[in-house]
């Protein structure tokens, strides 16, 4: 798909055709090259995690079957999940949102564009990793959420584990920084006019993805980061033999796990939310509302995740708030079929193939939905999760939310992006073997569940749960030849499919505006905003939306791009940091034993570094004032100076731990030191990132760098550096000073 | 138990509190008086509330009983009362609140009012002060009294009577959500931590015949903390959302051109 | 409805799970049906036409007035599903003083669930022997990684977690054999990793309990006093505990009493003689992964092990 988009895209061949045309692929800073590389390399790798699938209803279609052996079927389950999850569902949507995002706000590229490059590129590392591991002879077993101790050392020895958490931790920062450059972009980028109640709902969603990655992401990665300590280091986190818990890793797994479903079913809102509108040709019912109740799904989305583990015995008082918050997030979801079916409703509807997945994923949907509110409902949680019906529960929402979002979007945006349209009667045919597939394989291991069958078995004695495997084998193979169909679809019509020219469905926003493809540049004219539907307004200048329906206006403020992007991974790594601290208070509230922070920790010399450290915020705060004012040489040897105090820092904390490893106090002792080490470790390293940031901006500033003098670099720099600082303030309090003990 | 919420030795009719809402009401109707009905009905609601957080059973059972019920008050006290309170007051024009002045401008900080709302939250959680708050009753008093106004403080920036001093839209969700993170932190905290966090709960001095029942039916002393963490966590966040919707509504309503211009100003203000 | 265990409770707790469950399906079902109806009407009164739709943007009042009907159906399903944890979830941690903390324990391993009748010796895995018609606390942990205990027909779910006690309910209101799985993934044989729960009238309890009491007597048979001592002499006592022989650690099930049980390596298996001579032939035939090792035995000793551990009664 990618080489022939390229050549549809029209670009000047170079002199070598082909090692010049991959060149040009590889090198790309073009949001919509990236994206096409998203979306490509996530059909890959739905075409693996497909092929998983198979081998998983072959293994399941009689009793006692024994095509797959039992380890090898732990494994194609627990690569399918994750597969699915990290390599398909995460990597299409942010393809999706790199190519039409800047389209879409009338902007010219992403806010980053280099940044995005090397998101992207830590796509297929990290895939590769975690499929490398085949190579040890054994896959990653323990299954998507990898249930400590099942993935701790004693019950896992292969290294399949290792690169599961390194492949793994590669995908998520590529995922953070991806939202980080998508949350800038919509924040800084957006035409004039254009205020963010105006935004499209695809680029809102977007918005909203991209806070949930920021914020949920460092879930994993301090959970990855702990399991990893504990597999390598002999660490004990997970570890209830050496004192350590088998929950906490649930915990951090679901406060991850729970946004990251919303972030899966996000922009698959925003699609349709566009599809529907187009199509009915009317505007959105209600717009504030939906793209309002996403701003809450978010909020919410953090405080339902132990309604994982109803099961685990949390307790009534745990189980019931978990179960009333998500029967609250339940109210701004599912309000919005409403609001799409009110967009439908006098309207003049179009069922094209991309409407026609639309309608599906409202009806697909609504049944995901139903079922998750039966979870709610903790008793019926309590005989149904981990069998069938909650396997069936989810892959409705996923496939009957995400992937129909994502086939709909793509009949709708395929002209734009190729300049060609896709066969219509190929498309129906690719939808109702979809629809089949997920109602058949889906629906029967709804009955499934509720005839007992356990989910992740690799096989079963039980002769009456053979014929509903039998017809969930059945629509999986559907479902596997309706993506051949998409392909095959893909396949003609870049050859000799029909041209669309540059509005072919009568499109409302941005990206209709240009030609398809679009060009390098993406717009000849940023447009002027005037409306929620500026395409429209140019096309029907007599009921202009500007007339009839008033939104806020654009204040024309828009943010400096560094200093939010800075921001925004602040939280990241804040997020990262308390849940490390949350650790240490769990494992520390009272310790016992010769190794106690009482007994090991030199408070005072600690503390006199602390003071070097927190007095290099105020230097480099001095510096900030000391540039604004103009005053470059004291700015330089103020910046020096605060380089000297952070290097003073982290030379004291060399002293403390060779003194701990030299009387053999090391990370894997107990839990106290298993926390410092990794709370205060993880701290050092960011003290040590800081002071490179902080010396390349002292050479830049040596040499009369502009970017540096203006002040902005700084300013970023600075917002981390004092972040660092304040991370510091709370771990000498928890650690070293014993609050909350 | 209905039974035993009638108990006489439940009701605490005598509670000063009735003189406190007295004067509040003294006081709103020489300074606004009572033409608006939606103010007067907010002020009434928060009275209502302030009063039956002492004179009803939960106020004496928070009193050293139930951890979970001193939580409940805890609550009304630093988050419903104020927020009936904030919201009684007029809407003025600009400039009337706060009373120009050094302090004051201080304290109508959102940052100040962040830290105050959620500090006050904290540091009477800490088991030396909050049994020091449960065993004495001037020390109590201090509790309360700085729950209400630590509480108003807090809400200021979100519905204060003067709309230049409401946050903008993003800032007021970052304020709303950050807050609601840091009260989860003390619930996950008190709900899952081995530490007795108000030791004056778990031992009473004395035991009400309400306390025997409750106990036989599981109610034990960790169950109640239990309670009281979740009861920290999930209603204050709940409630948090629910500003952060009418936030959002006034964000996406229009008529309010003025709060634009006020936010495009402000805005500027902090990106120069 | 026998294929269906949730739908064919045999205790309360199981029953009142089960109104729940089709009260909520009733509900869903309808739901599902008005907005599968809406979206089917709209598609087709509002099928393409040429003329320009009127440009509708939204009502906040009917925006408002749609949000109350979910708003009741959520809190009713809130208030009906508190109802029941309250009820029948309520396992205080704490009990009273003087009365032991559990009837039963059940300690998950991998791959096979060991069974404590507290208050006596008796030891035994797979099979949990209960009266009919009294309400059992049942303490729940684990040995290695999490597992769930899950017995459809009679017992919320509730995981088996290493370091944690767990305690459920457990009742059978009538005689008969309950299937029961490990629910949580937990390894390489999760799938199996069965027992059965058998609900005896009361009197028929006691009489198994005291059956269960006795220690098996020594075998008289010259080949199951050969296959005693193989059992001895070999590793089969480092893992397997039989009362009155000097074998008693619980790495793996308790034998003391493996010939009365109905199925072998948690529930694959019929338990026959000609099966146990198979499975202890080769393990990894019927359980590939699982932790008891292919001995090499050969057929003699096969013989002799199976008809010692026949006389185990």
């Amino acid at each position: 798909m990618s080489a022939s988009s390229a050549e549809a895209s029209g670009e000047t061949p170079s002199k070598d055709p082909v090692s010049g045309r991959l060149l040009s692929w590889v090198s790309t800073v073009d949001h919509k090259k990236i994206g096409i590389l998203y979306i490509s390399t996530a059909l890959v790798f739905l075409g693996i995690g497909g092929l998983e699938a198979l081998l998983i209803r072959v293994q399941l279609l009689f009793p006692n079957n024994t095509f797959l052996s039992p380890g090898l079927f732990n494994q194609m389950f627990t690569m399918h999940g994750t597969t699915m999850v990290f390599l398909v569902g995460m990597p299409v949507l942010i393809g999706f949102q790199n190519y039409f995002v800047p389209l879409m706000i009338g902007a010219r590229d992403v806010a980053f564009p280099r940044l995005n490059a090397m998101s992207y590129w830590l796509l297929p590392f990290g895939g590769i990793l975690l499929y490398f591991s085949f190579m040890t002879g054994q896959a990653p077993d323990a299954g998507w959420f990898s249930y400590a101790p099942l993935s701790t050392k004693p019950y896992n020895l292969m290294p399949a584990q290792d690169y599961w958490i390194i492949g793994l931790i590669c995908l998520g920062i590529g995922s953070v920084a991806a939202a980080i450059n998508i949350f800038v972009t919509v924040l800084q980028c957006r035409a004039p006019g254009m205020s963010l109640q105006r935004v499209p709902l695809f680029v809102w969603m977007s918005l909203m993805t991209a806070i949930l990655t920021i914020l949920a992401l460092p879930a994993l990665n301090a959970a990855l980061a702990m399991l990893m300590i504990d597999r390598l280091l002999g660490a004990a986190f997970f570890e209830p033999a050496r004192g350590g818990s088998a929950l906490l890793w649930q915990h951090y797994f679901w406060v991850f796990g729970h946004p990251e479903v919303y972030i899966l079913i996000l922009p698959a809102f925003g699609m349709i939310s566009e599809v529907i509108p187009v199509f009915s040709r009317k505007p959105i019912y209600g717009y504030a509302f939906v793209a309002g109740s996403s701003a809450v799904i978010v909020l919410l989305s953090y405080g339902v995740w132990a309604h994982h583990m109803f099961a685990v015995g949390l307790g009534m008082g745990a189980d019931m708030f978990f179960a009333v918050g998500t029967l609250l997030i339940a109210l701004p979801t599912g309000l919005k079929i409403f609001n799409w079916t009110a967009t439908m409703w006098g309207g003049s509807i179009r069922l094209t193939t991309s409407m026609m997945f639309a309608v599906a994923f409202l009806l697909e949907f609504v049944i995901g939905g139903l079922t998750g509110v039966m979870f709610a409902a903790v008793p019926i949680d309590w005989q149904l999760t981990d069998t069938y019906f909650v396997v069936g529960h989810f892959h409705y929402v996923l496939i009957g939310g995400t992937v129909f979002g994502v086939f709909s979007a793509t009949y709708y945006w395929f002209p734009k992006m190729t300049g060609r349209m896709l066969s219509e009667r190929l498309g129906k045919w690719q939808l109702w073997l979809w629809v089949f597939g997920l109602n058949a394989t889906f629906l029967s291991q709804h009955v499934l569940g509720v005839m007992g069958m356990p989910r992740r078995v690799y096989t079963y004695a039980e002769p009456g749960w053979m014929a509903l495997n039998a017809i969930a084998g059945a629509g999986a193979v559907a479902m596997a030849a309706g993506t051949l169909v998409l392909l095959l679809n893909v396949w003609v019509s870049l050859r000799k499919g029909e041209r669309s020219g540059d509005n072919p469905w009568g499109g409302f926003t941005l990206e209709w505006a240009t030609t398809s493809p679009p060009p390098p540049e993406n717009f000849d004219v940023i447009p002027r905003v005037e409306s929620r539907r500026p395409v429209w307004d140019l096309d029907h200048p007599d009921s202009a939306d500007s007339k009839f329906e008033k939104t806020p206006e654009d204040n024309g403020w828009r943010p400096d791009k560094s200093v939010t992007s800075v921001w925004a991974f602040v939280a990241s790594e804040a997020m990262f940091f308390l849940l490390l601290l949350v650790s240490y208070v769990v494992f520390n509230t009272d310790q016992t034993g010769d190794i106690r922070s009482a007994s090991v920790l030199d408070v005072a010399r600690t503390g006199l570094f602390s003071i070097a450290l927190l007095g290099s915020s105020f230097t480099l705060w001095r510096a900030e004032s000391l540039l604004k004012a103009g005053r470059i040489p004291q700015f330089r040897r103020w910046l020096m100076l605060t380089i000297v105090l952070g290097s003073i820092f982290i030379g004291g904390q060399a002293i403390e731990y060779y003194g701990l490893i030299s009387s053999d106090v090391t990370i894997d002792d107990n839990l106290f030191t298993a926390t410092f080490f990794t709370v205060t470790g993880f701290h050092g390293l960011h003290v040590i990132v800081g002071l490179i940031a902080l010396s390349i901006l002292l050479g830049l500033a040596v040499k009369q760098d502009r970017n540096v003098l203006s002040g902005t670099a700084l300013k970023a720099v600075g917002v981390y550096w004092h972040f660092v600082d304040v991370v510091w303030i709370a771990v000498f309090c928890i650690i070293y000073l014993r609050f909350l003990q | 138990m209905i039974e035993l919420i009638g108990d006489k030795i439940l009701w605490n009719w005598w509670s000063p509190v009735w003189l406190v809402a007295l004067l509040v009401t003294i006081a709103y109707g020489r300074r606004f008086g009572w033409k608006n009905h939606a103010k007067t009905a907010w002020l009434t609601t928060g009275l209502a509330v302030l009063v039956f957080a002492f004179v009803s059973p939960l106020g004496v059972l928070a009193d050293g009983f139930l951890f979970s019920a001193h939580m409940i008050q805890h609550l009304l006290l630093l988050l419903v009362v104020p927020l009936c309170l904030v919201l009684s007051l007029p809407v003025v024009k600009s400039g009337a609140f706060p009373p120009a002045g050094g302090l004051s401008r201080l304290l109508s900080k959102p940052v100040v009012g962040w830290l105050l709302g959620l500090g006050a939250m904290w540091f009477w959680h800490v088991p030396a002060f909050c049994n020091a708050a449960t065993e004495s009753y001037a020390i109590g008093i201090v509790r309360s009294v700085s729950f209400l106004l630590t509480g108003i403080l807090f809400w200021w920036p979100i519905y204060s009577p003067s709309k230049e001093s409401r946050l903008p839209a993003s800032n007021a969700v970052v304020y709303l959500f950050s807050a609601c993170l840091g009260c989860t932190l003390l619930g996950i905290y008190i709900t899952f931590t081995t530490i007795t966090v108000c030791p004056a709960f778990a031992s009473p001095e004395e035991r009400l015949a309400m306390m025997t029942a409750l106990y036989d039916a599981g109610m034990t002393s960790a169950v109640d903390q239990q309670l009281g963490g979740l009861l920290m966590w999930v209603p204050p966040c709940s409630l948090y959302v629910f500003a952060i919707i009418s936030v959002l509504c006034r964000w996406y309503s229009v008529d309010d051109t003025e709060a634009l211009a006020l936010q495009a100003k402000t805005m500027v203000e902090a990106s120069s | 409805m026998s294929n269906f265990p949730v739908f064919d409770p045999a205790s309360p707790q199981a029953e009142a799970i089960r109104d729940l469950f089709v009260q909520v399906l009733w509900i869903s079902g309808g739901i599902f049906a008005i907005v599968a109806g809406l979206i089917c009407i709209a598609i087709w009164k509002f099928r393409s036409n040429e003329t320009l739709p009127t440009q509708d943007f939204g009502s906040h009042r009917k925006e408002i007035a749609w949000i109350v009907a979910p708003v009741i159906v959520v809190l009713w399903i809130a208030a009906i599903s508190a109802k029941l944890v309250l009820t029948y979830n309520a396992v205080p941690q704490a009990h009273p003083p003087g009365q032991q903390d559990a009837d039963l324990i059940v300690t998950g391993h991998q791959w096979w669930w060991q069974v404590d009748y507290a208050g006596t010796d008796i030891v035994s895995a797979n099979e949990i022997h209960i009266p009919t018609g009294k309400r059992l606390r049942v303490k729940l942990s684990s040995a290695d990684v999490i597992h769930s205990f899950w017995v459809a027909r009679l017992a919320r779910k509730m995981d088996a977690i290493p370091g944690r006690e767990n305690f459920i309910w457990l009742q059978a209101d009538k005689v008969g054999t309950y299937t029961g799985r490990c629910a949580e993934f937990c390894g390489t044989q999760h799938a199996r990793m069965n027992f059965i729960v058998v609900a005896h009238e009361p009197e028929d309890y006691e009489k198994w309990l005291a059956g269960e009491k006795t220690v098996p007597p020594a075998p008289t048979d010259a080949k199951a006093l050969a296959g005693r001592s193989t059992f001895l002499s070999l590793t089969c006592s480092q893992c397997h505990a039989i009362a009155g022989v000097s074998a008693d650690r619980s790495i793996a099930p308790d034998l003391t009493h493996l010939a009365s049980r109905r199925d072998l390596a948690a529930g694959v298996i019929p338990n026959t003689p000609e099966n146990l001579r198979r499975w202890l032939k080769d393990p990894a035939a019927f359980k590939p992964g699982c932790k008891m090792p292919d001995f090499k035995l050969t057929e003699a000793q096969l013989d002799e092990l199976v008809a010692y551990l026949e006389t185990l009664k």
